[in-house]
């Protein structure tokens, strides 16, 4: 396989889906519904964003994953900033991958 | 171009680029495990500045599938950025600018568009240029130190590293939380949901992650009164 060829055709697809609607100025007057929707949309993903990723992406070690996306939860929900979240996090999954 | 919202987009943009760069050094990682050269696994980088379609790019690469197969599924999974790009524009201060707009579309990344849809209104090149450009170095530089490093990293501190991105989002969960407790059942849904389609139904982690987002964001409208959406912001 091409791998420039591959990377390239990926970027494409990306960018397209990226900069396309920057230029439909249908999508500058939504109904309100729909704006609605927009806004919801990264609460929406974000439950699909980290699971079951976070945990597969450990195989065996799943606990590591799921302590490191609980410890970030914590944080993010007592408003730390999103480093301290991100550090408290990765501390937590390395303490358990080392169990 | 004001100065204090570049000083802000930055200042956003400096956990994200943490976040960025060290699960790009884990791209990179991958990449050089994977095959490819330097130049290749930045180029991917470079051009594609795509964490998850990116990764997906990359499992599919090394299981063997069709060029068309990846090109397919990174588009499913990178789908989203049309919601994402389309809501960014319409809150654009200035729309006329081409070059602007080009810019926050190709730099509409899930946690650049988070943070943007968490700060207000109406938004300025001046705040999400700065801010889209931090988080881009961060994935850039972390995919070629990442290659470059190789070894060195100790082996633990590479398996650990990928959760640096979950724990960027659970963050954002845990603030949502905060401001409003229906974002659980709604970030809970969509993360049965998107369990069920992967690991139940054996979907592409891209088709899953499209029906899941539009399932959910359905019921999110559902049980969110147009108050608490819209003076949220």
């Amino acid at each position: 396989m091409n791998k420039i060829l591959l990377i390239l055709l990926c970027s494409l697809v990306t960018m397209a889906s990226r900069i396309i609607p920057q230029f439909i100025s249908a999508l500058d007057r939504l109904p309100r519904p729909v704006k609605k929707a927009m806004l919801l949309l990264p609460t929406a993903a974000l439950g699909s964003l980290i699971f079951p990723l976070a945990l597969t992406d450990f195989g065996s070690q799943w606990y590591a994953g799921l302590g490191g996306v609980v410890i970030a939860f914590i944080a993010g929900f007592k408003r730390s900033s999103m480093i301290v979240a991100i550090v408290l996090g990765l501390i937590a999954t390395l303490l358990l991958l080392a169990l | 171009m004001n100065k204090r919202a570049i000083r802000e987009g930055i200042h956003d943009g400096l956990p994200i680029f943490l976040g960025y760069f060290t699960t790009a050094l884990a791209f990179g990682l991958l990449t050089r495990s994977s095959g490819f050269s330097f130049v290749e696994g930045v180029l991917t980088s470079i051009t594609n500045f795509a964490g998850s379609g990116q990764f997906l790019m990359m499992n599919l690469y090394n299981g063997g599938a069709f060029m068309l197969e990846i090109v397919l599924s990174v588009f499913f999974i990178n789908a989203r950025y049309i919601f994402m790009s389309a809501s960014l524009s319409a809150r654009l201060e200035d729309k006329k600018s081409v070059i602007g707009r080009i810019f926050v579309g190709a730099g509409t990344v899930d946690e650049a568009f988070a943070v943007a849809s968490f700060k207000g209104e109406k938004l300025s090149y001046s705040y999400l240029i700065p801010l889209m450009a931090t988080c881009y170095l961060g994935w850039v530089s972390g995919t070629a130190v990442g290659f470059l490093v190789g070894n060195i990293l100790p082996e633990i501190v590479q398996s650990a590293a990928v959760i640096t991105i979950y724990a960027m989002f659970s963050s954002l969960f845990g603030n949502e939380v905060s401001r409003n407790v229906k974002a659980v059942a709604v970030v809970g849904l969509s993360a049965v949901l998107n369990s069920l389609f992967i690991l139940g139904m054996g979907l592409s982690t891209g088709l899953s992650f499209i029906m899941s987002m539009l399932i959910v964001v359905v019921f999110a409208c559902f049980i969110y009164s147009d108050e608490e959406v819209f003076d949220n912001e």
